[in-house]
């Protein structure tokens, strides 16, 4: 009996932190965007405006929840909530340490991928129901747009399993640092199985995997609806897309999924790319500090620094790019990331037979 | 009655109650939602019979894929349509109605006849199957077993569908082609 409480624990757990990050994401956001437009962002409320966010989701909680005549209600009441619980599903096959993992599934990351797309339907469900020409347009371009690029993250994807042959994200994670079974070849060359640091991560490993990652990032900010890609919720031409109906804590629900889905993409990058929960620091001569920072501690140290690091790549495009039409995103994710998708996957077989 | 038990008949009456609304409702964008509903449940009972790996395949084709392309298409549809489709009137026995009707009944005399002359308990397959330990475990690896497999034993068929793919992509790409003259 006791493995179910400590799994409700861990499940109460996740949720706590994916709402504490929203907070906190919603505030570096806003002082990220200060400083790249040369602004102050937040500075009434608290030090340093470090309260702004609380006040924004007291605020939020008060407010009336308002269901529009003609909608659809039950798919408008549920679509927020559909959005929010596929992105959090997510979480509970992602590795945070050696040996700490909410579900140890063999399917890990396919899952993951799997969980991931159901947001759509959330979002497609929300566009419906509000009954809304911006919402119906919004959710059919962020639809569309999903399933689109969907398939160069998947092949990025798939050109790291073959070199790790295996699904389960643990295992994927283990396989870049000094705690590996097998010996890890850093450019399939040099040995680096007791060496580690970042020369073990997958993409240093086989280097074409950095070009499978710089295509899973920006399929990455595609599937989170993020700048340059958020055109489902162009704000010059559609209001606000998807969720242009929602107010209160519906509203608050559709930012909570976006900041989870956020810190979720990122951190499977950081596991299938990064390293994982591995040190970036390794092993030299006498000094040992791969040995001295792995762990349980560190590995969540390393992986929370490190997919905290994407989060903040991903807010400085958002505020540096400015968004694309919908015919140059179609353009660069057909003819220009699934081909060379394709071109990782064929490397990622040649290379896993004849260098490793 | 264990975990397990239950499970299966949790799931397997909310496939089926589901499944009912779908083909029942009046309202179709509803029906849609609810056979998210239905694959959800169909998903789970793939996870009991220990074929994880068709249960997440299943989520991502049918969920991420086909329901979403057929939402796609209600919506460029728009509501008024929808809504004559589903004020047709229709009574319940009509001669309209008489082929399904015939078809689902003698599926149903199949299906029953099936259930009373099987002897699920002792089927022979199943029964030597453990005899001799050629059997999926809880804890062994599906993913491998399935790609062995595909590659060796059922090439062919894989190589006929992925040629059928093809040729459905092939035709695709053509019917979306600007026409120069019809």
């Amino acid at each position: 009996m006791n493995f179910y409480i400590t799994y409700f624990i861990i499940a109460i757990g996740l949720f706590g932190f994916s709402a504490l990050f929203a907070l906190f994401g919603v505030y570096a956001e806003r002082k990220v965007s200060a400083f790249i437009q040369d602004r102050l962002g937040p500075t009434e409320t608290g030090k340093y405006g470090s309260l702004q966010t609380f006040a924004d989701i007291l605020k939020m909680l008060q407010k009336e929840l308002i269901t529009p005549a003609a909608a659809d209600k039950l798919l408008f009441i549920l679509a927020p909530a559909i959005i929010f619980i596929a992105v959090y599903l997510g979480f509970a096959a992602l590795p945070w340490g050696p040996g700490l993992v909410p579900a140890k599934l063999n399917l890990g990351l396919y899952y993951v991928f799997a969980i991931i797309s159901i947001e759509t339907l959330g979002i497609l469900m929300a566009g419906w129901g509000s009954n809304n020409k911006f919402a119906i347009l919004g959710a059919m371009r962020s639809a569309a747009q999903i399933i689109s690029y969907e398939i160069p993250a998947g092949f990025a994807i798939i050109s790291v399993v073959m070199i790790a042959q295996t699904l389960n994200l643990q295992d994927i994670a283990a396989q870049q640092g000094i705690l590996a079974n097998e010996t890890t070849k850093f450019a399939g060359f040099w040995d680096v199985s007791s060496i580690g640091g970042f020369f073990a991560w997958n993409v240093f490993r086989a280097p074409h995997l950095l070009v499978a990652f710089v295509i899973y990032f920006i399929a990455s900010l595609a599937e989170s609806n993020r700048a340059p890609f958020d055109i489902p919720e162009a704000e010059s031409e559609l209001v606000a897309g998807f969720h242009t109906e929602y107010t209160g804590l519906r509203f608050a629900l559709v930012f909570l999924a976006e900041y989870s889905m956020m810190f979720l993409v990122s951190m499977v990058g950081v596991i299938l790319f990064l390293g994982a929960w591995n040190t970036p620091l390794p092993n030299i001569g006498p000094v040992h500090l791969a040995t001295w920072t792995t762990g349980a501690g560190w590995g969540i140290i390393w992986i929370a620094i490190k997919t905290l690091t994407l989060v903040g790549i991903q807010m400085w495009i958002r505020w540096t790019l400015p968004r694309f039409r919908v015919d140059q995103l179609m353009t660069l994710c057909w003819k220009v990331l699934t081909p060379l998708a394709f071109a990782c996957m064929l490397i990622s077989g040649v290379w896993r037979l004849w260098l490793m | 009655m264990n975990l397990a038990q239950v499970l299966f008949y949790l799931m397997a009456f909310i496939a089926t109650a589901s499944a009912v609304f779908v083909a029942a409702t009046k309202n179709l964008v509803r029906s849609i939602f609810m056979f998210f509903i239905t694959l959800f449940a169909l998903a789970g009972l793939y996870v009991l019979a220990l074929a994880d790996f068709v249960a997440i395949t299943q989520i991502v084709i049918y969920v991420g894929g086909i329901l979403v392309l057929i939402l796609f298409a209600f919506m460029l549809s728009g509501k008024e349509t929808l809504n004559t489709i589903g004020e047709l009137r229709s009574k319940f026995i009509s001669i309209n109605k008489l082929p399904a009707l015939l078809l689902a009944g003698l599926f149903l005399v199949v299906l029953l006849n099936m259930i009373f002359k099987l002897d699920a308990d002792n089927l022979g397959w199943v029964k030597k199957a453990q005899v001799t330990h050629n059997m999926i475990l809880p804890n062994s690896s599906m993913t491998e077993n399935i790609g062995i497999n595909l590659m060796t034993k059922y090439l062919l068929p894989f190589e006929a569908i992925s040629v059928l793919l093809m040729v459905a992509l092939v035709g695709a790409a053509h019917l979306s082609r600007k026409g120069r003259s019809a």
